[in-house]
């Protein structure tokens, strides 16, 4: 690729943050009678490779925050920046999770034809499009499903192969909006499981959004703790524990059970 | 730009658009009569049209051509419906009877009603009767489906609290069945209303009894100067078709209401 | 010894769906029964409207009647399925427009159409052409109608997917919502084969010379009430067959639909 010198490219890319978020607010109905400010200030980077969670209590806006950092929504005032432009739409090397699989899946598509999607909308080729989606099937250990429609498949599963559409992109970030809300508690470990080998196999950044305090503790590297609505940054809280976790270990570390009392702390008296 | 006005602008904006889309089309259709695009002899021009109109809302014709299409039309509706009520209910309460007599209603329901009003015709003549057959036949069929569908589609959950609740026979269905099945018989109606005014229509057309169907091929046979008042029967026609589907899309509307509220207390009324 | 238990199998299997069919055939042999000494002159014997219909429609060339109707409403209603469906979806994607005519479009669509057939002949005589704009101005509009409705009805979180996705406008439209509208097209589509069929005959037992409604109105005004009935017999064998060919291919088209549902009313 014609450009700048790669190191110094590199080398810049990993002192910037690759999701800025600058003193963004976002109010619906804006301008009338109606208007109802669900984003007061927001302001947080994500670093490259990253794993953040954004924790707050119940309607507290999670979700109008995650539209506005996918692009999907633009802010009222404020700005995001994704790898240091600023967002118009959705920016190409990011990739979104829902939380409903079975409404963010296409049901009239099998599997396969669903993680083809976005390499459909890129232009790859056939070959390499087949490829690609067997590698990322195997990324989220999706055995032989590729035929299945989604619907004949179990939640977990189903939600293994929006994971999976989403890696096709080969994203730098995985913007995931409570991703495993809707699992039971088993597929729910194995899921969190899953989404920090992928991504320490990948080496992507995730951003996810979560009400469930254990689960932003057991993932994340930093948590932005968020007020009521309207929202601000309360607090931004390091999780030092150490990697690689495991389900048992981890939670039932002392530093977790700090951790956890900390930020129920906050949630349980910002609501 | 004040706080409301945004939405308030839109609303407006879009009756005034829809204003200005009637009013385009009625001028038009002036413009079209008047340049002689369209030939007088088989489309009088809006105004003549309106004119005959006004001149029969006054007249006792068009009334009574009116109220024999309605009787018509209400009478079947009426007696199909009723019919189909009952004994969709009562098929839709038996397993064995659904299985058994399910194939010929499913059958019956494909079969174009009107190749029925040959028959009509021969066996009852130009009356109301024939009329009141054929709305009744056609209306018959498709709504006793729609009240098989909806009482056997009690929610599971409400079926469960029944029998927690100990709700037996008549209480049950009262209290329980017909409810549930409330939302499938106001769609079924809402349906079953049109297609009864169409097929009072037609029956007045070929078979030739009272009502606006035979009134507007009269005025059709009677030459082009009668022509305006085709068009003007034809709108009456339509204005009474915004009254039915209005009339039974509201009804349908309060039913599915109540519903949706009736649902969302189940889970908690157990 | 395998064969014998997979066939006791596939004999259960028939039977349990058979035994259904037990009412329809004592429907029949009730009307063939009680009909036999009829001398009614409305209602006569099954046996000999059966005897006539052999005559007429299989050896006989009443059959002609029936390609008559039959290539009118492949027309109409092949035209008033594309219309629909295009326009249908021209009201989607221009939304201040679709509601700005909604009106008019609302009042020409609850206009009974038959009301207007005696002004159609009025205008057009009674060719192929009056029978083809009678079906088509009938048909158009549950399509239409259900085609609008069903794209307005696609799930949001659908659309931000697409958003996502990074899919074109073009390909949002073929990827995402046309199929997610498909079943509701597709009871459009099942509505307007039923109107057709109906206006086929409609129009054809006002002003016509030809046709299968022709044929029965015809007898009927002879007073041939078998082959009147024969005629009757025939449209609703045809109504019926329309059918079940558009729920083959409607079963083809929304396999993924009704598979969909099945799962979810188990779960």
């Amino acid at each position: 690729m014609a450009g700048p010198d790669p190191s110094v490219a590199a080398a810049k890319r990993a002192g910037e943050p690759v999701l800025s978020v600058r003193t963004l607010a976002k109010a619906y109905d804006a301008g009338t009678s109606r208007e109802k400010l669900a984003i007061a200030e927001v302001s947080f980077d994500v670093a490259r490779g990253e794993f953040v969670c954004v924790v707050g209590p119940s309607g507290a806006g999670k979700t109008t925050l995650l539209r506005c950092l996918s692009g999907l929504l633009g802010p009222t005032s404020g700005e995001v920046r994704f790898e240091g432009t600023p967002l118009r739409a959705v920016p190409d090397r990011l990739s979104v999770v829902f939380q409903d699989y079975s409404r963010s899946l296409f049901p009239w598509l099998t599997v396969n034809r669903n993680v083809a999607v976005p390499l459909r909308v890129a232009g790859v080729g056939k070959q390499q499009r087949e490829a690609r989606i067997q590698e990322v099937l195997h990324a989220v250990r999706l055995g032989d499903v590729g035929r299945s429609y989604p619907w004949q498949l179990s939640g977990g599963m189903q939600q293994r192969v929006a994971i999976a559409r989403a890696l096709a992109q080969q994203p730098d970030m995985l913007l995931m909006d409570e991703p495993f809300a809707s699992v039971d508690a088993q597929t729910r470990f194995d899921l969190e499981d899953l989404i920090l080998e992928v991504r320490r196999e990948l080496d992507i950044t995730v951003v996810l959004v979560t009400h469930d305090i254990d689960e932003a503790v057991y993932l994340a590297d930093r948590i932005v703790v968020l007020t009521g609505a309207p929202s601000r940054v309360q607090e931004i809280v390091d999780v030092p524990l150490e990697r690689p976790r495991t389900q048992l270990g981890t939670r039932s570390s002392e530093a977790f059970g700090r951790l956890r009392r900390h930020l129920m702390e906050l949630v349980t008296t910002s609501s | 730009m004040s706080a409301d006005s945004g939405r308030v602008g839109a609303r407006w904006s879009s009756i005034a658009a829809r204003t200005a889309v009637v009013v385009a089309v009625l001028a038009g259709w002036e413009y079209l009569s008047a340049s002689g695009s369209l030939d007088a002899s088989s489309f009088p021009s809006m105004t003549d049209t309106m004119a005959e109109l006004a001149r029969q809302l006054v007249s006792a014709d068009l009334w009574t051509a009116l109220w024999h299409t309605v009787r018509g039309w209400a009478t079947g509706l009426a007696i199909g419906a009723s019919l189909a009520v009952l004994v969709g209910t009562l098929l839709g309460l038996n397993r064995f009877a659904y299985l058994s007599v399910i194939p010929v209603v499913e059958f019956l329901k494909t079969v174009p009603v009107i190749a029925i009003l040959p028959l009509a015709i021969v066996v009852w003549g130009a009356t109301l009767q024939m009329k009141v057959f054929l709305v009744a036949f056609g209306v018959f069929w498709p709504l006793t489906i729609q009240v098989i569908y909806g009482v056997r589609a009690v929610d599971p959950v409400v079926r469960d609290t029944a029998v927690v609740l100990r709700l037996r026979g008549v209480r049950r269905f009262v209290g329980v069945t017909l409810p549930s099945a409330a939302p499938f018989i106001a769609t079924g109606l809402r349906v079953a209303a049109a297609v009864g005014l169409i097929l009072t229509i037609i029956a007045e057309l070929i078979g030739g009894a009272k009502g606006l169907g035979l009134s507007i091929l009269t005025t059709v046979n009677a030459g082009p100067q009668r022509l305006p008042a085709t068009y003007a029967l034809i709108l009456v026609t339509g204005v009474a078709g915004v009254v039915v589907t209005s009339a039974f899309a509201r009804l349908e509307r309060r039913v599915l209401h109540w519903h949706e509220s009736q649902r969302n207390l189940a889970p908690t009324g157990v | 010894m395998s064969s014998g238990v997979t066939g006791a199998v596939a004999l259960r299997w028939v039977w349990s769906n058979v035994w259904r069919l037990w009412f329809s055939a004592a429907v029949l042999v009730l009307w063939w029964v009680l009909s036999a000494d009829s001398t009614s002159t409305f209602f006569p014997p099954l046996q000999r409207i059966l005897e006539r219909l052999h005559a007429l429609w299989i050896v006989g060339d009443a059959r002609s009647e029936l390609w008559s109707s039959l290539g009118h409403f492949a027309v109409g209603y092949t035209v008033a399925g594309v219309v629909g469906v295009g326009v249908g979806a021209l009201l989607w994607k221009f939304r201040r427009i679709g509601d700005a005519v909604s009106p008019v479009l609302y009042f020409v669509y609850v206009i009974p159409t038959a009301a207007l057939l005696p002004a159609i002949v009025a205008i057009m005589g009674i060719g192929s052409a009056m029978k083809i704009t009678i079906i088509v101005l009938a048909a158009v509009w549950p399509t239409m109608l259900n085609t609008l409705d069903g794209m307005r009805g696609v799930d949001p979180l659908k659309l931000d997917t697409a958003k996502v996705l990074h899919m074109s406008a073009l390909r949002t439209v073929r990827t995402v919502v046309v199929p997610a509208a498909m079943p509701q097209v597709m009871a459009g589509l099942r509505h307007s084969l039923q109107v057709a069929v109906i206006m086929m005959v409609v129009s054809e037992l006002i002003a016509s010379q030809s046709g299968i409604g022709f044929f029965i109105l015809e007898a009927q005004q002879r007073f041939a009430i078998t082959e009147m009935w024969t005629g009757i017999i025939v449209l609703a064998l045809v109504g019926s067959v329309l059918t079940v060919v558009f729920i083959a291919v409607e079963r083809v088209v929304l396999a993924w639909y009704i598979g969909a549902r099945a799962v979810e009313r188990k779960g």
